[in-house]
């Protein structure tokens, strides 16, 4: 047999291919699809968890609402009876409501306030210290009945749930990697929008609700001044898009907008909360 | 937003690496092998199952040579969203030319190594090496070994 020095035909095995090219059709093709598809997703979960009747979420979440409560270390002190009687008196101007509201302070020194589905409403200590009148409070609980009204937790659970499996899914197949951390930011930008719409529902309702039970919207808006003057004018702009809550002056504008559309004063006595006393701009002190 | 633009930066910082670094590197062990493909040109290595007719063969020994070769961050990307849609990996190809030429050359420098003159019944191998749960394959290693032959004078 003759041997004949030969050198390997180079490239052979490789596709002549324009990275560029094939850069760009997969990113803008299968990428841009990605996202869509995340947001479909994510969009349908939104809408099926909207028809998920009131009495199946209570069943399932009455109990845990509890035990939630417990783990965040929600400590009985005398303030919660009146916060429990005031949260009845709020949601006595919802029509069939369907939850038996619970109540819990959890020892917090950031301002907060949050729902659990099944009927859990749970405010930091931190809050309470710094509301200055019944009526601010109220908007914050107002505020909170609005996501239960809207089954926003319910949602967000749902979205949360479904989208995770399907990233999840997506990810084996396409052997984890860039494809995983693409699929992550996609869907930390699409995600923002439902929850900034949602806030300004819950807004909606909450000052319905202080305004059917006061007869003014005076103190509702307290909240945001509050938390617009610690914000930083700048910080406040730049992180309202993709923030889950959308920036206070933002939300305060829409809610003078809202009143004042539907002839709802922002001038009455408020009444006071706790140990302190009633003294506002906007009212005079209770006798 | 914080934590966005933080991942987001991660994220292009690490494509921009992996093609940067990535295409760099790979010319430069491109350069390498032709270089040595050169050199060894003369050593054949030849996949029949037992020697031709008329070769006078001393001693045999096995000889191999294996590598191990990983994608950069920017293929792997490529490569995922590929995986989606089916068709080819383009962006594997390179990466397996090039382990399976180092392979081969390793493999008939040991064999010069060991003073013989050619190999016979070469056959190449590839496996994959797992990498983390979040990454895949980390990597894949190949194999070619074959039956270096010391020749009597001829």
């Amino acid at each position: 047999m003759k041997y004949t020095a030969r050198l390997p035909t180079d490239r052979i095995n490789v596709s002549k291919t324009d990275p560029r090219k094939e850069t760009l059709v997969l990113v803008v093709g299968v990428g841009a699809c990605l996202v869509v598809l995340l947001a479909l997703i994510s969009f349908s979960m939104d809408l099926l968890m909207g028809w998920v009747p009131f009495s199946w979420e209570i069943r399932a979440f009455e109990g845990w609402g509890q035990e939630m409560m417990t783990a965040a270390g929600v400590k009985q002190h005398a303030v919660d009876e009146t916060l429990q009687q005031l949260i009845e008196r709020l949601a006595s101007h919802w029509p069939d409501v369907p939850y038996r509201f619970q109540t819990g302070v959890t020892p917090e020194t950031l301002p907060n306030a949050f729902a659990l589905p099944g009927g859990a409403v749970v405010v930091t200590s931190g809050l309470l210290d710094r509301v200055e009148s019944e009526n601010e409070l109220a908007f914050i609980l107002g505020h909170e009945l609005g996501h239960f009204r809207n089954r926003d937790h319910l949602r967000g659970l749902g979205r949360q749930v479904v989208t995770a499996l399907a990233m999840t899914a997506i990810g084996v197949v396409a052997g984890g990697g860039g494809v995983t951390d693409f699929m992550t930011i996609a869907h930390y930008v699409t995600d923002r929008r439902f929850s900034r719409e949602q806030e300004f529902a819950a807004d909606r309702f909450g000052l319905e609700i202080v305004q059917r039970e006061y007869g003014h919207v005076a103190g509702a808006e307290d909240f945001f001044k509050h938390l617009a003057d610690e914000e930083s004018v700048w910080d406040s702009r730049a992180a309202s898009y993709l923030s889950t809550h959308p920036w206070s002056e933002g939300r305060m504008e829409r809610l003078r907008r809202l009143a004042e559309g539907n002839g709802w004063s922002d001038q009455g006595n408020t009444r006071p909360w706790g140990n302190r006393e009633a003294g506002r701009e906007n009212s005079s002190p209770t006798p | 937003m914080i934590e966005l633009a933080v991942n987001f930066g991660i994220f292009l910082l690490l494509m921009m690496l992996g093609y940067l670094a990535g295409s760099y590197l790979e010319e430069a062990h491109y350069r390498r092998i032709r270089a040595r493909e050169l050199e060894m040109m003369s050593m054949p290595a030849v996949n029949f199952r037992s020697p031709p007719a008329g070769w006078k063969i001393e001693s045999g020994v096995l000889v191999t040579g294996s590598v191990v070769v990983s994608v950069d961050y920017f293929k792997r990307f490529l490569a995922g969203l590929r995986m989606l849609v089916g068709g080819r990996l383009k962006s594997y190809e390179s990466l397996l030319d090039r382990g399976r030429r180092e392979a081969l050359l390793r493999m008939k420098e040991e064999a010069s190594a060991q003073g013989c003159q050619a190999i016979i019944n070469v056959r190449l191998e590839t496996s994959r090496i797992a990498g983390s749960a979040n990454q895949g394959t980390a990597g894949v290693e190949i194999l070619a070994f074959g039956t270096a032959v010391k020749l009597a004078e001829n």
